[in-house]
């Protein structure tokens, strides 16, 4: 499994629980279509993009997505979520070669 | 400054100079890659045939002129309660002229609590971003808005 | 990072934010979107990146502190005051050039002033100095009063198959002309934050790119033999553009066309 670099923001950092919070997962991946030629050799750049996310808080999965090569490179995926009790959301990713990664956070509302 | 003025009207009128975009436009692309889908068979793909109403519920986000191609900003934002009985299912991210139509499809459960999402997308030229949102009682509603691609710059 | 920097750092790069020509022709309602991108500015997780790799190479924070001989929490404003002389050096050298020294001094191969890794962990250590005033001082010593004068030198010199200089596009009475569809940013004037806004997340390139760096994509595009990283000549020329900012708060990583 690659290591990839990526990031889990919650905003507000402070919460309480029942309340809805602003999710970010982001994450460092080229997202080659396959379309492009590479600017020296000429070569045709392999695809290479992530297609798939689930956000799952607490065993349960909130969050599926089907994700298409025309995403900028780096992406970024931002939605909300009801903060229901301590516990841990986990970003799982998968990319068009079978690519798989994970990153988690643990939620901790306060009060 | 009139000198100023004329610059800046030669430079909008002249915004979209050929330069290499991050992503191809489906009439223009020799390669065409196994996720090649207009417009119309995505929406299809999508809907099942089902009728599509453009709605007012919908806040697409996107910008007039796009600095780039590569990096565009979007956020859509749908006002609905989001409890079990009735929720946004899914958001559909659509380019009408981007060689895959299709941008994203988000699928969401009342457990998000606010039904919206953002990210950025790449836009091989000018076209229409549109934002196809399934609700829970089987409708689809729509919103787009057409974004100017500018691709020019020096370095 | 602490907050009150942070929140100082999103005013200041709001501000400063500087798409070319944001004052010219965007909209208000596509600023307000391209503002909002900061939240989740790329760059994030190559700043992250330059972190990891500076604790591996350089001994992190403190490491970089101990190679200057000054505590960690002086390095703040140190850093916010390069390019500097450094005698070990015997010239002016950049943050990049002087973490090259420290990754020789512990014995690692120093990445190359082009990598994307020197550009990631360059990055980091200038974020240290975020919320600090840009403090280059030109009069400090002989080397970097010298170094100012061949950068205002190169800055001001008319070469290449146009006889173009910096200078040409970027002086503060032809600011606001459209060149390629985007409009000149003025770049010499007193206070223009351009400066303390790199490095920045690039996103024509999809990639976190050093000041030093942009000037040799221009330079390219206006027919001017590139000049290269490290060199005198380049290395003066960010003293000049440094200088100029002087006074204004870092904010970084920046966000750029």
């Amino acid at each position: 499994m690659q290591k990839r670099k990526s990031l889990i923001k919650i905003k507000p950092k402070k919460f309480k629980d029942g309340e809805i919070v602003k999710v970010s997962f982001m994450v460092m991946h080229p997202m080659d279509t396959g379309t492009q030629k590479h600017k020296e050799t000429k070569e045709l750049i392999p695809a290479k993009f992530i297609n798939n996310v689930k956000f799952n808080y607490n065993g349960k999965d909130i969050t599926n997505m089907t994700v298409w090569e025309s995403l900028s490179t780096n992406p970024v995926f931002t939605t909300y979520m009801k903060v229901d009790g301590k516990g841990t959301l986990k970003v799982t990713y998968t990319d068009n070669t079978g690519e798989v990664n994970e990153k988690s956070k643990k939620i901790k509302p306060k009060g | 400054m009139q000198r100023r003025d004329f610059f800046k009207k030669l430079g909008l009128v002249a915004a979209a100079s050929a330069l290499t975009p991050a992503i191809s436009f489906a009439s223009e692309t020799k390669v065409v890659s196994k996720n090649t889908m207009s417009y119309q068979t995505a929406v299809d793909a999508i809907t099942g045939g089902k009728t599509v109403t453009v709605s007012s519920k919908i806040k697409l986000k996107v910008p007039e002129i796009a600095e780039n191609g590569a990096v565009v900003p979007v956020t859509v934002n749908i006002d609905s309660p989001m409890t079990e009985n009735n929720y946004v299912k899914a958001i559909h991210i659509l380019a009408s002229h981007n060689f895959n139509a299709r941008s994203i499809d988000v699928y969401l459960t009342p457990a998000n609590g606010k039904a919206m999402f953002s990210t950025r997308i790449k836009l091989g030229g000018t076209q229409d971003v549109t934002a196809l949102v399934e609700l829970s009682n089987g409708d689809f509603i729509s919103a787009s808005q057409n974004v100017k691609v500018t691709i020019g710059g020096c370095g | 990072m602490k907050t009150g920097i942070k929140i100082a750092l999103s005013i200041t790069l709001l501000s400063s934010l500087s798409f070319a020509g944001e004052q010219f022709a965007m909209s208000d309602s596509d600023r307000a979107m391209y503002t909002d991108m900061l939240e989740n500015n790329p760059a994030d997780l190559m700043i992250s990146n330059g972190e990891e790799l500076l604790e591996e190479y350089c001994g992190g924070d403190a490491g970089v502190a101990a190679f200057f001989n000054i505590s960690e929490d002086d390095l703040p404003a140190y850093i916010a005051g390069f390019p500097r002389y450094l005698k070990e050096f015997k010239q002016v050298v950049t943050v990049s050039q002087a973490l090259q020294g420290l990754m020789s001094k512990n014995t690692h191969k120093p990445f190359k002033l082009k990598s994307s890794d020197m550009f990631d962990m360059s990055a980091y250590v200038k974020t240290l100095a975020n919320g600090e005033k840009s403090n280059i001082d030109v009069n400090a010593d002989k080397y970097i009063k010298e170094a100012f004068v061949l950068g205002e030198k190169t800055y001001m010199t008319a070469r290449g198959g146009r006889g173009l200089s910096c200078n040409s596009c970027h002086s503060a009475d032809i600011v606001g002309a459209v060149l390629r569809t985007q409009p000149l940013p003025d770049l010499t004037s007193k206070g223009v934050a351009v400066a303390a806004t790199w490095p920045a997340y690039r996103m024509t390139k999809s990639s976190l790119r050093t000041l030093p760096r942009r000037f040799q994509g221009c330079m390219k595009n206006a027919l001017l033999k590139v000049i290269p990283l490290g060199s005198p000549e380049m290395v003066a020329l960010e003293v000049y553009l440094t200088h100029e900012a002087k006074g204004t708060e870092v904010a970084i990583p920046g966000l750029k066309r």
